[in-house]
């Protein structure tokens, strides 16, 4: 038990119009950043809300940090930090006095820590919440967060409202956090969103897991779109018999197709011929999760 | 001021609060001091016209004295409605308000227990209130030199402003007790409006009716002005049922917003 973080067993959770949790099996280690996958309406906020005892599971345990939520909740959301994608507050007061106030609910967080903090994410702390941008109030939930350098993050959709640069800020905090013995679990409806963070990742759809991976299989497996230029023109045939090539299109000396899984049998294949430049682009890793969406069944065969 | 829930809270209604106090206490001097306009004889005439039927609904029952006057214009009537517009609002505000805006959330995301911080809004409502009825008794000792009010004692004075606070914790308390069971503002709201008209009516107008004189040991009204603190001094019983309702009230809705889902 000590090396995991999150321990949810045949988690389930059925109230009112919303779907909720049909049996989720979770397991997140220690140390890890997991990212918590799924379509809105999955039931990720859900699952956080029951890790944090906000809502009582219908049937099912949770074990977090070691501890029950729901009898030693107090003891548990001390050591986390809670970030919700739609960070609402009382807009009458600062920043600074809402951390503050969270702070001593803490039994107290460094100032010092708050303002570092605050510099990176490039946040007025004294402005009244109400006076700053959605993306500037998302910034004050990432500090409380952060603050008190929990044992776990728990982040629903964090960077939703986020500008791409501090989207980056956000990512190299998360490492850090990583880097510094913290684990993190992150849902998103978007790949995009914890792909350069997360170890894992772990796909819900209709309140149950689908699949639990390493990003860097996922990776491995993932579809991308090659482009070869070689000195003398090639044949399209030879290339597009290798395994895990399709969609062969051979232009002169120019040839494009899309990779689907190794790179290795393709570039064996290429070598016998002068190779001038390769091109492979980034895989598009959100293209594999929306076949997870779309069918479960079929991403639980693959 | 922002060191706990319970400190938060007062600090964050502060404006409020003063707001409030003040106009309760400037409603309740204004009212007194009209005293010696009404003690005259004229006017006890033109007072004994009205059918007693339509004072006992307005709670004038006895406007030839101080005591009565003060208790009847005063304490009868509009301070008690402000007090219960505060009470109820602050009420309400305290889990429902705040389940309802989003922002219960991160506050229970953090090491505080449900029971506690139900117990800490609860508190913060319990302090205004006596700020309120301080500044109001404050208000009344002033007065009641220049408004001629002498036959009324300090004593009977704090007397009455005790039950007319513990009155406003009682609804108080109803509808922090609605919120915290349901998280439904609007709910809060109804529900204790209601049964502040209800008591009141029970307390005047009810017992007009043969067979219906019962409703009225059932009001909280008749627990805060039955006695007539003003004219008797603390009605003891009155005080421990008007604060064991109060205790019970919150200990129930404290109880079943710990065991229910927060809402998003």
């Amino acid at each position: 038990m000590a090396d995991t973080a999150i321990r949810t067993e045949q988690l389930v959770k059925t109230y009112g119009r919303s779907r909720g949790l049909a049996g989720l099996d979770l397991e997140v280690r220690r140390g890890e950043v997991y990212g918590f996958l799924g379509p809105n309406g999955a039931g990720k906020t859900t699952t956080i809300r029951l890790l944090l005892d906000l809502i009582r599971p219908t049937s099912g345990t949770i074990s977090v940090l070691g501890l029950d939520p729901r009898r030693d909740g107090v003891a548990l959301r001390r050591k986390v930090g809670y970030l919700a994608g739609d960070f609402v507050v009382d807009g009458r007061q600062t920043g600074r006095e809402l951390l503050t106030y969270l702070g001593n609910l803490r039994g107290g967080v460094r100032r010092q820590r708050v303002d570092e903090l605050a510099a990176r994410l490039d946040l007025d702390l004294g402005r009244r919440i109400k006076s700053l941008s959605k993306g500037n109030r998302q910034k004050v939930g990432v500090v409380q967060a952060f603050m008190h350098d929990p044992e776990l993050l728990v982040l629903d959709e964090p960077t939703s409202g986020l500008d791409p640069f501090l989207q980056q800020v956000f990512v190299t905090m998360v490492h850090e956090a990583k880097a510094a013995g913290q684990t993190a679990f992150m849902s998103s409806h978007v790949m995009g969103e914890v792909q350069h963070t997360a170890d894992r990742v772990g796909i819900i759809r209709e309140g149950r897991l689908v699949t639990v991976e390493g990003v860097e299989a996922l990776r491995e497996r993932a579809v991308r779109n090659v482009e070869i230029h070689f000195e003398t023109p090639v044949p399209a045939d030879e290339f597009a018999a290798l395994p895990g090539v399709s969609g062969v299109h051979a232009d002169g000396t120019v040839l494009r197709c899309r990779l689907d899984g190794r790179a290795d049998p393709l570039v064996k294949a290429a070598s016998r011929y002068t190779v001038l430049s390769l091109l492979s682009e980034e895989p598009d890793l959100e293209e594999l999760f929306f076949t997870y969406y779309r069918d479960g069944k079929t991403a639980d065969a693959a | 001021m922002l060191r706990n829930v319970f400190t938060k809270t007062l600090w964050d209604g502060r404006r409020s609060l003063l707001g409030w106090a003040i106009a309760i206490a400037a409603v309740g001097a204004m009212y007194a001091a009209f005293w010696p306009t009404v003690n005259t004889p004229q006017m006890q005439d033109a007072m004994r016209n009205y059918p007693q039927a339509v004072l006992e609904a307005f709670n004038y029952n006895d406007l030839a004295s101080a005591a009565g006057y003060v208790g009847s214009s005063v304490y009868g009537l509009l301070i008690p409605l402000l007090v219960a517009v505060f009470a109820i609002a602050y009420g309400t505000r305290a889990l429902a308000g705040d389940e309802e805006a989003g922002t219960l959330d991160l506050l229970l995301a953090h090491p505080v227990s449900r029971v506690r911080t139900a117990l800490s809004r609860f508190a913060a409502l319990c302090t205004a209130l006596a700020v309120v009825g301080a500044v109001l008794l404050l208000a009344m000792l002033a007065i009641s030199g220049p408004a001629d009010l002498g036959s009324i004692t300090p004593g009977e004075f704090a007397a009455a402003t005790l039950q007319l606070v513990l009155f406003g914790a009682l609804l108080g308390a109803l509808a922090f007790a609605v919120g915290a069971a349901t998280g439904r503002k609007a709910l809060a709201i109804g529900v204790t409006a209601g049964v502040a008209v209800l008591g009141y009516l029970a307390n005047g107008v009810f017992p007009q009716v043969r067979g219906l004189a019962w409703t009225r040991d059932v009001s909280p009204w008749h627990w805060y002005l039955g006695g007539e603190p003003l004219k008797n001094g603390l009605q003891v019983g009155d005080s421990l049922l008007l604060l064991g309702v109060t205790v019970v009230l919150v200990l129930c809705g404290t109880w079943l917003f710990n065991r229910r889902d927060v809402a998003v």
